[in-house]
C-alpha cells in the first residue's frame, strides 16, 4: 500500500516532470505527438475538475443548510440559482440563443448574470474612492512617493488630467514604461526562479505536500 | 472634535454621492475632451493594418461580464477593424462564464459588417483546460476544438482553410481579465509556436503587463477603457469607450481631489499634534 500511496505518485511525478521538461527542447514528431496527446488528456481532466468543483460547492452548502449555520439562507439561494440555471441550461442545450432567438438559458445569462456581475464590479469604484480618502495618506517618505506617483498616473491616464496638466500624460507613461516595468520585471524574475526551484523540489520528491499529510 | 478631524471621518456616503455624480453627469452631458493615442495601443492597430487581406486573425475573448465595461468596447473595436481589413477572423474564449457574451459580441459585429459565418469568421466557443487548450491549439487546432460553438465540425469551416495550428495564425490578440489571459498566451502559446501576439486587459491589470510589452513579448497593449477609447479613435468609429472617458476623467479627478483634501487635513492634524507635544 505504501508503494501505491507514496512511491508510485513520486515516480510518476519524476518521470512526467523530466519527460515534459525535456520535451520542450526536442522538436521530433514523436515528441510533438506525445505533447498533443498529453494536452488532450489535460483538457479532459480539466472538464472533470469542473464537475469536481461544482460537486464540492453543492456539498459545502448542503452541510450549511442541514446544520442551519449562520447565513444558511444564502446557501439556499445558491442552491436555487445553481439548480435553476442547470435545469434551463440543459433545457436549452447549453445555448444562449438558437438561430438568433434567445433561449431561457440566454435570458438567465443576459438578464441575471451579466447585470449582477457588472454591478459587483461597478460598486468597486465607490469603495476604492472611499478607501483612498481614508487610507491614502503621506505617513512616511515612502508613502508620499507612492502618493505622488499614483496622482500623476491617475492624471495622465485620463483626458481631463492631460488637459489640466499637459505634461502628466508623458510623465505617467514614463512611470509605467520605465519604473513600473523594471520593478515588475525584477519581481517576475524572482517569482520565476522560485517556481523553477519549487518544480525541481517536486520533481525530485523533496516537496511532497501535494501527496497529502504534509512533509514526512 | 476639530474641523480637520471631522473631515477625516467624513460619512462615506458623501464620497459615494460625489463619485456617483462624477459618473452620471458626464454621461448625461458629455464634454468630449481630446484623447491622445499611446504607442502601446498603436502597436496593435499598426500590426492589424499591416496584415494583408485574408490573413488569419485570432481573437481570444477571455473575460466574463464583470469586466464587460472595459473589455467589451475593446473587442468591438478590434473586430470592426479586423472585418474592415477583410481578415479571416477566428474567435474563442478560455472563460466559460464569458462564452455567451463572446458569442453575442462576435455575432453583433459580424452582422453590422455584413460578414458571413464560416467563410469570413468563426466562433469556436469554450474548451476546458485553460493553458492546456493553448498548447493543444499550438499542436493541433482541430484537436482542441473539434467543433465550433454551434456544433459544426471545425474542419468543414472555410475560414480555417490552411490553418493547422497556432503557427498558421497571422496575428493573435488576447483580451484577458485574469488567468488564463495575456501572460498564459505568451508563455504557453507565442513562446513555443512563434506567432505575433498583442494584448488587451482591464486598467488595473495593465501595469503588470508592461514588462512583456517592453521586451517585445507582446507587440501592443490596450489597457482598460482608455485603451479602448484610443482604439475607437484610431479606427474612426467612436463608441462606448469614448463616451465613457469623460466619466472616467471626472471620477479620477474627484479621487485625486479627495486624496489631496484628506492629506491636507492629515498633515495639519499632525503638525498641530507636534506643536502641542513641543509646548507640553
Amino acid at each position: 500500500m505504501i508503494f501505491l500511496r507514496r512511491q508510485l505518485p513520486l515516480l510518476i511525478t519524476l518521470v512526467a516532470g523530466l519527460l515534459f521538461a525535456a520535451q520542450y527542447y526536442v522538436p521530433h514528431p514523436a515528441s510533438e505527438q506525445m505533447l498533443t496527446s498529453a494536452t488532450k488528456w489535460l483538457q479532459i481532466i480539466g472538464g472533470f475538475a469542473l464537475v469536481l468543483g461544482v460537486t464540492s460547492l453543492f456539498h459545502l452548502h448542503a452541510v450549511k443548510i442541514r446544520r442551519q449555520e449562520a447565513g444558511w439562507g444564502y446557501s439556499l439561494v445558491l442552491y436555487a440559482g445553481m439548480l435553476g440555471t442547470i435545469a434551463v441550461g440543459l433545457w436549452a442545450d447549453g445555448k444562449e440563443s438558437i438561430e438568433g432567438v434567445m433561449t431561457s438559458f440566454g435570458w438567465v445569462y443576459n438578464y441575471m448574470m451579466v447585470p449582477l456581475q457588472g454591478t459587483m464590479f461597478a460598486i468597486l469604484a465607490f469603495f476604492i474612492a472611499s478607501a483612498a480618502y481614508r487610507s491614502f495618506r503621506a505617513r512616511s517618505r515612502e508613502a508620499a512617493v507612492l502618493l505622488v506617483a499614483a496622482v500623476i498616473v491617475m492624471m495622465g491616464r485620463v483626458p481631463l488630467g492631460e488637459y489640466l496638466v499637459p505634461l502628466s500624460g508623458d510623465v505617467a507613461s514614463w512611470i509605467l514604461n520605465v519604473l513600473n516595468a523594471s520593478v515588475r520585471r525584477a519581481i517576475l524574475i524572482g517569482v520565476s526562479l522560485g517556481a523553477i526551484a519549487l518544480s525541481f523540489k517536486i520533481i525530485f520528491g523533496v516537496e511532497r505536500s501535494y501527496l497529502g499529510g504534509g512533509k514526512e | 472634535m476639530t474641523f480637520p478631524e471631522r473631515m477625516l471621518k467624513i460619512d462615506r456616503r458623501i464620497i459615494f454621492l460625489v463619485i456617483g455624480l462624477c459618473t452620471l453627469l458626464p454621461l448625461l452631458y458629455p464634454v468630449g475632451l481630446p484623447i491622445k493615442i499611446s504607442s502601446e495601443v498603436r502597436g496593435v492597430y499598426d500590426h492589424i493594418e499591416s496584415l494583408p487581406e485574408q490573413s488569419v486573425f485570432l481573437l481570444s475573448i477571455d473575460f466574463d461580464p464583470a469586466s464587460k465595461p472595459e473589455l467589451y468596447p475593446q473587442a468591438i473595436a478590434l473586430l470592426r477593424h479586423a472585418f474592415r481589413k477583410n481578415l479571416r477572423v477566428i474567435t474563442m474564449t478560455l472563460w466559460v462564464s464569458g462564452t455567451g457574451m463572446a458569442d453575442q459580441i462576435v455575432t453583433q459585429v459580424a452582422k453590422e459588417m455584413s460578414k458571413e459565418y464560416g467563410t469570413d469568421y468563426a466562433f469556436l466557443g469554450w474548451s476546458p483546460g485553460g493553458q492546456a487548450v493553448i498548447i493543444n491549439m499550438g499542436q493541433d487546432l482541430y484537436s482542441a476544438f473539434p467543433s465550433d460553438y454551434g456544433g459544426r465540425p471545425t474542419k468543414e469551416l472555410a475560414v480555417l482553410n490552411g490553418v493547422r495550428n497556432l503557427k498558421d495564425v497571422g496575428y493573435m490578440v488576447d483580451l484577458g481579465a485574469g488567468k488564463p489571459g495575456v501572460e498564459e498566451w505568451y508563455v504557453f502559446g507565442k513562446d513555443k509556436y512563434k506567432f505575433e501576439l498583442g494584448g488587451g486587459c482591464t486598467g488595473v491589470m495593465a501595469p503588470g503587463l508592461y514588462p512583456l510589452l517592453r521586451s517585445g513579448q507582446i507587440n501592443g497593449l490596450i489597457g482598460g477603457l482608455r485603451g479602448a477609447a484610443e482604439y475607437e479613435i484610431l479606427i474612426d468609429q467612436k463608441g462606448q469607450a469614448v463616451a465613457g472617458m469623460d466619466a472616467q476623467s471626472a471620477t479620477h479627478i474627484a479621487i485625486i481631489v479627495l486624496v489631496i483634501i484628506c492629506n491636507v487635513f492629515y498633515l495639519s492634524l499632525r503638525r498641530a499634534a507636534r506643536a502641542q507635544g513641543q509646548a507640553g
